[in-house]
């Protein structure tokens, strides 16, 4: 290369623009694509299983509401979080979250491992209007959720769906959603989604030992 | 990591790392051909712009040429270079486990110390209240209140007014923490909506609130039923976490209209259990810290 190549480089803004994303998306190369590429090596461990069609249902209104705009569910593998939340979060936890809620956005706490931790009327008072239980709140109420209720075909092709994606979920399971599902409302399907957020998906061994989890999604 | 993958990130780190030694091994030996007028020819801007010659400041030099040697000492020491783990065999679960024992190491010491102590003279103590109120504002709050004055709309007791639905000592408050309680008041309804009404003025009496004299003794006999649970004289029961009704101290609230609901309707009181997710040496320390709320004496 000559010193002479360089007064083009420097003349011409798309030749240098390109050759600049070049350079940068090295890094990006080497970080995510192996990563993604990899994610298929990511299998759910005996104990995570696919939602059931009332928390499937429940998950959904989640997303639809934007819970995730205030709430990660994501535990950092921080001592500071560990003790606050529970174990830190690993990808073989979320296989069966499309797309899943990690997120990095906390205005409300982590929900990560909040199942058990409050009772089902705590939480409907809660979503209908949070000042009920915690005054110092500044969540929005979603009080409409218990007015509508949950439509058992659409869970089904929910369910096919996901099925379809790889989840094992069986003909028995879909064909028995709609009686699961049968004259729930909103509010039950998001409170039965929120109860079973992070239970029994812990990573066994605790924190106390030198290994990690069987696999944390490749990162070291 | 499968190994493409490590050698494709390998190949990328060479590829960077490559580049940025040539450019630091060619450029200070590239020819730079200069011209008539002290500059290197290029021009922008339709002769404006003319590009002179300055050395690169040293500063900039050491900098760049520290951080990339700094680059190789990163990838000996971490992981970073493909699958290779670095000499100093480090993993964030490692550096948390460390932390973690760290934390745990002052924490038994202190623990240690907690336990030699029962409960309720640990409510003595400034370190265990300073501890136990920190768990309570993570834990407890969001149901009986920051200040623990309970919340009647949810069912969640008054922690601070020394009545005990399943008894006020150190051990049965470390029970309630430990495995939660579940209050069940069974629904009325079938008594009808007169009886429902008159029991109501039969409970207010109990405290000697106001009420009506004659419908309540129309629902005293009544209260026979009610007396499987909350006694005879209505003074409840600890074993069963049935309210005592003759305090004026209100589970679920004391107006007419609240007694009736309850009766009518029955009531579900959920503490949950917080063993799987606080250590029973925590739970005792918080024990103490709920026992003091009620025994203001005992605080400093």
């Amino acid at each position: 290369m000559s010193y002479k190549q360089f007064e083009a480089i420097e003349k011409h803004a798309a030749l240098l623009g390109i050759l600049t994303a070049v350079m940068v998306s090295l890094g990006g190369l080497a970080e995510i694509t192996p990563l993604f590429m990899e994610a298929h090596a990511v299998k759910a461990p005996a104990n995570v299983k696919p939602y059931d069609a009332l928390r499937l249902a429940g998950r959904d209104i989640y997303v639809r509401e934007g819970c995730y705009l205030c709430h990660s569910q994501m535990i950092r593998a921080l001592a500071a979080e560990t003790q606050r939340y529970g174990h830190y979060s690993v990808a073989e936890e979320s296989v069966y979250d499309r797309p899943f809620q990690w997120g990095s956005k906390r205005t409300g706490p982590d929900l990560a491992r909040v199942g058990g931790k409050y009772s089902d009327r705590w939480h409907e008072m809660h979503l209908i209007d949070p000042r009920q239980v915690v005054p110092q709140s500044n969540m929005p109420g979603y009080p409409w959720l218990t007015q509508a209720k949950i439509d058992g075909a659409d869970i089904q092709a929910r369910m096919r769906g996901l099925r379809k994606l790889g989840d094992p979920y069986t003909d028995a399971d879909i064909a028995s959603a709609p009686d699961a599902v049968k004259d729930k409302t909103e509010m039950q399907a998001l409170i039965a989604y929120l109860q079973g957020l992070g239970i029994k998906n812990e990573p066994a061994g605790g924190l106390g030992g030198s290994t990690g989890p069987a696999n944390d999604g490749g990162e070291p | 990591m499968s190994l493409f993958w490590s050698l494709w990130i390998m190949f990328l780190i060479v590829l960077n790392l490559g580049i940025t030694l040539f450019l630091f091994v060619w450029a200070p030996r590239a020819k730079i051909p200069v011209q008539e007028d002290g500059t290197t020819g290029h021009v922008w801007a339709h002769g404006v712009l003319r590009e002179g010659l300055q050395n690169l400041p040293r500063w900039w030099i050491f900098m760049s040429a520290t951080m990339f040697v700094i680059g190789f000492i990163y990838l000996a020491l971490f992981p970073g270079f493909g699958r290779v783990k670095g000499l100093l065999g480090w993993t964030s679960h490692g550096e948390l486990s460390a932390n973690v024992a760290a934390n745990n190491a002052k924490l038994n010491e202190m623990m240690k110390r907690f336990s030699l102590y029962p409960i309720e003279q640990l409510a003595h103590d400034p370190a265990a209240q300073q501890l136990g109120r920190r768990l309570f504002l993570d834990n407890c709050a969001a149901c009986h209140g920051r200040e623990a004055k309970g919340n009647q709309r949810l069912g969640a007791p008054d922690l601070t007014d020394n009545d005990w639905l399943y008894g006020g000592d150190g051990k049965a408050i470390f029970t309630s923490i430990h495995d939660g309680r579940a209050g069940v008041m069974p629904p009325w309804a079938s008594l009808g909506e007169e009886n429902v009404k008159n029991l109501a003025q039969f409970v207010l009496s109990l405290s000697g609130s106001p009420h009506n004299e004659q419908q309540a003794a129309a629902a005293k006999p009544l209260f026979a039923t009610c007396a499987a649970c909350h006694g005879p004289e209505g003074k409840g029961n600890q074993a069963l976490g049935a309210p005592n009704l003759t305090d004026k101290i209100w589970l679920h609230g004391g107006t007419v209209e609240d007694i009736e609901t309850t009766i009518r309707g029955g009531r579900q009181g959920q503490m949950p259990a917080w063993s799987p997710r606080l250590t029973d040496d925590q739970i005792r320390v918080l024990a103490s810290y709920v026992y003091s709320l009620s025994h203001p004496d005992h605080v400093d």
